[in-house]
């Protein structure tokens, strides 16, 4: 079958000693352009620069209706991947074709404006997300009945408890229902009742065949959901197969870490 | 054992067509071609215009939410929009008028001034905010993905309302200084559009160095200051010695700010002044949307 999602090659590095990225004050700038013109000129790199590969050489196929977990340790590169994919940060090489619309929650209740009501964040925050308002109007009692906040909808969010926050955030997300939908660790929030209906939500997406690829610590929560398991180890690919294998191999290396 | 596990197949592709269970079958619909084609190799490329036309909601709720904030929060709310060029002409009017101001074709100085203070209050505040637009929104370009340029773009058009009201007062002012507005004041809207595109170019331009220099922040508003008296808001450009003016024209908004007074009193225009303000804005919004694009690659690793 043809796959959704194309990864050929992917890899990502980021400058590590002397990240070109870091706020250079313009005299800072004037300095090494004067010292150093031609380095300067020809994009400032310096040679003993360290390279920090947080992706290396990464290729896959994923197909529609797979739901695909992604573990690995802290740096692993696996927020790497998920911002790649969903295009807020571009590749070093390697290329990537999509074809689907991608929605993705990488930090729940991004972009919510604590002056705003709930209502209002409802709006501003799907549309982030890449909802059309007429879908959001739509939706929009059935997202409110999800994050139970019924009677809290005229209240600015930053009165809300943490709780309430992340129900709203997750409770938006899940209602974009675009055709691959990415999420970063964003089940690990809200309590355990909470976190029982995410799983929930994200079972009846996987059965309404979307594409979901999904980062977590939480091996338990991959296990019940994923089919597939891409596991990361160092920016390179180390394993990609059945869940239960992939697991089984990766759980001692979390135990002596 | 989990309910899942048992079911689960090596890459999962054999049982799709028992987990879609007939409710939605979206691997039928692929496109032929990729939607996205995510690409490491830069190629000399403008924004992509047809993607920012496709957030076009976004664009407008972004307006809104700037708007509904700034009104929230004031007491005075929309009153302030007002003060801020009154005082302003208040300040000039009792200096420079003191000391002799420079003469004005009849106009009665102060509504010289407020008519030169009206746009510039726009255009500065505007660019300040582009310029700011997208520190102040670093969640956003750090965690989601939609055309940065929304951002600035965004920001400087919140402060369109500020103009519309402070021209309303503008009117009023003319009424009471018994001045009725001649048909050119037609033109108003042509020239507020270039000096809209100008506010976007520079704000745009601006907010990506303001990520990658301290700098930027503590200079804006010196450089805004300069920027000011090189354009003829408290004074004429007339009084711009002529064998000067080529270089006084190369500010684009000497020409609009001028251009704008003479559609107010139904002075004569200096058209060449006023397409070369045009042409230079339109310059710097091809420079800007190229280099925006340029740049935009690194925001997110950057900000």
């Amino acid at each position: 079958m043809k796959p959704i999602i194309r990864v050929r090659n992917l890899s990502k590095s980021y400058d590590l000693i002397k990240p070109r990225h870091t706020k250079l004050t313009l005299r800072e700038a004037f300095a090494r352009a004067i010292k150093s013109p031609l380095q300067y000129v020809s994009g400032g790199r310096d040679t003993e620069t360290e390279i920090l590969w947080a992706l290396r050489d990464v290729s896959f196929d994923v197909r529609p209706g797979e739901v695909v977990g992604i573990i690995g340790r802290n740096g692993a590169g696996k927020s790497t991947l998920l911002k790649i994919l969903s295009r807020i940060t571009k590749p070093s090489a390697g290329e990537i074709d999509l074809y689907g619309r991608i929605g993705s929650l990488l930090s729940v209740g991004t972009g919510f404006h604590p002056n705003l009501t709930g209502r209002e964040n409802i709006y501003l925050h799907g549309t982030i997300l890449g909802m059309k308002r007429s879908e959001i109007k739509r939706k929009f009692s059935e997202i409110v009945a999800f994050a139970e906040m019924e009677q809290f909808l005229e209240t600015p969010v930053k009165y809300y408890s943490s709780g309430m926050y992340v129900r709203l955030g997750f409770a938006i997300a899940a209602h974009v229902e675009p055709e691959i939908l990415l999420l970063d660790e964003v089940i690990a929030v809200g309590d355990a009742e909470f976190q029982k209906k995410c799983v929930e939500k994200l079972k009846e997406l996987r059965r309404q065949g979307r594409t979901v690829f999904f980062v977590s610590h939480n091996l338990e929560v991959v296990r019940d959901l994923c089919q597939r398991v891409l596991l990361i180890d160092l920016g390179h690919l180390h394993e990609d197969g059945d869940a239960a294998t992939v697991i089984a191999n990766y759980a001692p290396h979390t135990f002596n870490l | 054992m989990l309910p899942d596990k048992s079911r689960a197949v090596p890459r999962g592709t054999e049982s799709i067509t028992e987990w879609s269970s007939g409710v939605i079958h979206l691997s039928a619909d692929l496109p032929e071609e990729p939607l996205f084609k995510i690409r490491a190799n830069q190629t000399w490329a403008t924004i992509d215009f047809r993607e920012v036309w496709a957030h076009g909601e976004l664009f407008f709720l972004l307006i809104w939410r700037d708007l509904k904030l700034r009104y929230k929060q004031t007491a005075l709310g929309a009153l302030w929009v007002i003060l801020q060029p009154l005082m302003m002409t208040l300040v000039f009017t009792v200096f420079l008028g003191l000391l002799g101001h420079p003469p004005t074709k009849n106009i009665p100085y102060p509504l010289f001034l407020y008519a030169g203070l009206l746009p510039w209050t726009f255009f500065s505040s505007a660019v300040l905010a582009g310029s700011y637009s997208l520190i102040t929104n670093a969640d956003l370009v750090r965690k989601t993905y939609f055309p940065r340029v929304l951002l600035p773009a965004a920001a400087v058009c919140v402060r369109l309302p500020d103009l519309i009201i402070s021209f309303a007062a503008l009117l009023l002012l003319l009424l009471y200084y018994g001045i009725y507005p001649p048909l050119s004041i037609l033109i108003l809207p042509l020239i507020v559009l270039n000096l809209l595109l100008l506010a976007m170019a520079l704000g745009a331009w601006v907010s990506v160095f303001n990520i990658k220099y301290g700098d930027v922040g503590t200079a804006m508003p010196i450089i805004l200051q300069l920027l000011m008296f090189a354009s003829p808001i408290v004074y004429p450009a007339s009084l711009v010695p002529h064998k000067w003016e080529w270089i006084y024209y190369l500010n684009p908004l000497a020409g609009i700010i001028e251009g704008f007074r003479a559609a107010l009193f139904g002075l004569e225009f200096n058209w060449s002044s006023m397409f070369s303000s045009l042409a230079i804005t339109l310059l710097l919004f091809v420079y800007v949307s190229f280099s925006f694009r340029w740049m935009d690659d690194e925001l997110a690793d950057t900000i």
